[in-house]
């Protein structure tokens, strides 16, 4: 009756010990300046290219599109008004469609950064190359200077080895941490962001086909008090906050009253450090590498 | 081929706020849109979805109610109205128009449209310009592919031919575009710049994504969520000087509490000064004078590329 169980918790336990040994936070993490909290105002701007590569129907390409002729100005116009550097992650194919924005977001000071070529990492090791290499031209055509950090699935070993410094995806922790390889030894730091702080899972109607009765339906007072807790209580712990935002959603005049209101909150307790994912990731590896290799970064950005 | 196709619909960026003028110089656009029809699903207006106490309830008191509503506060409305709801309630039709509401298409049978062949979809088309000009005495220049409740994607569905064929049949108007939030043009061919005009469309404003019930298995009541988007949006958009639309159908609005949260805000609506509430016809009529296609539109020549392994 019982044959086989033993291996079934010893393969349970393999599974969660090897996803562990590949995860390495970093302890006691401190801000420049002693400030309290690093908050990374991201913006996802795909437009209309993610439903363009799902097959979805012309309105919700349009959908999108809303976010590449109107929303990203706006999101330009807000971190403008605050004097706020974000980190736009683009996918190269978006320098085609909309480069008078993406120049205008250079022009303010904003990172660019990798979200792959179109959307998407090919499963061929050639191909997937040839994406990132595609996306990193693109971005430099527009920001003169390679990309540094990346959203996205390509396999992190090429990343780095195309001079990426950071990766911004998945939750495992709330701060910065570094990913190992099977030697154990660090291959990229990633920071960390979550869907719970991602204005597409609460205002995207439809969001990769979802049924309606799982409505991504909300508004932006119930939006704004969850966020605002959530940042209240990483300021509490003295940590990290990524707020993840697409033009097309974040971009409705609601929202940019929401988001509006949501960065003066935070504006108003001191200590509070809004920077661009760059130099949270230059910070982190400047002060706290990682105890088993990945490359520092000093010296030039694309080195 | 042009760096369009296929991906985006109009051309590269908005009209900026500034930019944005409304006659008299009033300040923003109040655009109403009243979905009269009853689809529950893709394939449009059934048997079973009007032998039910919901559409019972739409065609009359939600109806009479929501009419007084508007009434009561001085409100007019673009009424979206499939072929088959006026030609079964021509009286209603005749109602709404002498109320100064505007007759608009919405559809056949309010039917998905995206899988027919053309001239399957131009006899629809041109059956339901034929039935509504004749059931209220004039031509509708407004054209309407709402989505419906149970629908994929809460957009509307509509054709790679439904604009162009809008355009040969002499339509002013699309009701229901979402690439912007002021009217936009949709362009249906690139060389000749050949656009259909749109109006904005949003999911976050339309009643019955909010209002769930009676839908089995959903059991979903937010209107009070929806009620606080209208209100933000719309003094967001005041703010700006752009545009607020807001959609609603009898059957989901014009039930008790939701009636009550509709008419807070139609009450909230009446103290800001200079609002300019014009029905679909007419705000299309402003637009294409003011913004004319040819010149307002900013196409720029192809910059978009094939690549091998990408998508195209």
């Amino acid at each position: 009756m019982t044959d086989g169980l033993a291996e079934q918790v010893a393969s349970l336990k393999a599974a969660a010990h090897g996803y562990a040994a590949r995860i390495e936070p970093i302890d006691r993490l401190v801000w420049p300046d002693g400030r309290r909290i690093a908050v990374n105002l991201t913006v996802d701007f795909d437009a209309m290219l993610l439903r363009r590569l799902n097959n979805e129907p012309p309105m919700q390409l349009a959908k999108g599109e809303f976010g590449g002729r109107v929303g990203i100005w706006r999101l330009l116009e807000v971190f403008q008004s605050h004097a706020i550097k974000a980190t736009i992650f683009t996918p190269g194919r978006i320098c085609e469609l909309y480069p008078k924005a993406l120049k205008a977001a250079v022009l303010d000071g904003h990172e660019l950064a990798d979200h792959m070529w179109e959307h998407r990492v090919p499963h061929e090791p050639e191909l997937e190359r040839d994406h990132l290499l595609k996306a990193i031209a693109a971005l430099e055509r527009i920001s003169g200077r390679r990309p540094v950090g990346s959203r996205s699935h390509h396999t992190r070993q090429l990343l780095r080895d195309e001079g990426f410094l950071y990766n911004s995806h998945g939750a495992p922790c709330h701060g910065p941490y570094y990913v190992l390889d099977a030697k154990g030894r660090a291959v990229l730091l990633e920071l960390p962001f979550h869907f719970a702080i991602d204005d597409a899972m609460f205002f995207s109607f439809a969001w990769y086909a979802s049924g309606n009765a799982e409505q991504r339906l909300s508004d932006p007072d119930r939006v704004c008090d969850m966020w605002w807790a959530g940042f209240q209580e990483q300021y509490r712990q003295g940590g990290y906050l990524n707020i993840c935002l697409h033009p097309f959603v974040s971009g409705r005049a609601l929202r940019i009253v929401m988001l509006d209101r949501l960065i003066k909150r935070m504006k108003s307790l001191p200590g509070v450090w809004f920077a661009t994912c760059e130099q949270v990731a230059r910070h982190c590896l400047d002060h706290y590498p990682a105890r088993r290799g990945v490359r520092q970064s000093a010296g030039s950005p694309a080195e | 081929m042009p760096w369009k196709e296929r991906y985006t619909i109009s051309d590269e960026t908005s009209l900026g706020d500034r930019d944005v003028r409304w006659p008299d110089g009033r300040r923003c656009a109040v655009h109403i849109v009243v979905d009269l029809s009853i689809a529950g699903g893709m394939e449009g207006i059934r048997e079973s979805d009007l032998a039910g106490s919901v559409a019972h309830f739409a065609a009359n008191e939600g109806l009479d109610r929501l009419l007084a509503v508007l009434a009561k506060h001085g409100l007019r409305a673009t009424f979206a109205v499939p072929a088959v709801i006026a030609d079964l309630y021509p009286r209603r039709v005749a109602q709404l128009i002498a109320c100064g509401h505007e007759l608009a298409a919405n559809g056949f049978r309010h039917e998905d449209v995206s899988a027919l062949r053309r001239d399957e979809e131009k006899a629809r088309l041109d059956l339901t310009t034929k039935m509504l000009t004749e059931i209220s005495g004039r031509r509708p220049t407004g054209w309407f592919s709402l989505p419906r409740q149970a629908d994929p994607f809460a957009g509307g569905t509509i054709s790679a031919n439904t604009m162009e064929l809008l355009i040969e049949a002499g339509y002013g108007y699309m009701g229901n575009g979402l690439a912007d939030d002021i009217p936009h043009y949709w362009v249906t061919d690139f060389a000749r710049r050949r656009a259909m005009l749109t109006l904005p469309y949003y999911y976050h404003f339309d009643d019955q994504f909010f209002c769930m019930f009676p839908q089995q298995g959903t059991g979903l009541e937010n209107s009070d969520m929806l009620f606080r988007n209208w209100r933000a949006e719309l003094e967001a958009q005041y703010g700006r000087g752009r545009f607020f639309t807001m959609t609603l159908h009898p059957q989901h609005i014009g039930w008790c509490n939701r009636m009550a949260g509709l008419e807070d805000f139609f009450s909230h609506l009446a103290r800001l000064p200079d609002l300019w509430n014009a029905t679909g016809a007419e705000i299309a009529r402003h637009w294409t004078h003011t913004y004319p296609a040819h010149s307002a539109l900013k196409l720029e020549d192809s910059i978009w590329k094939d690549y091998p392994g990408s998508l195209s």
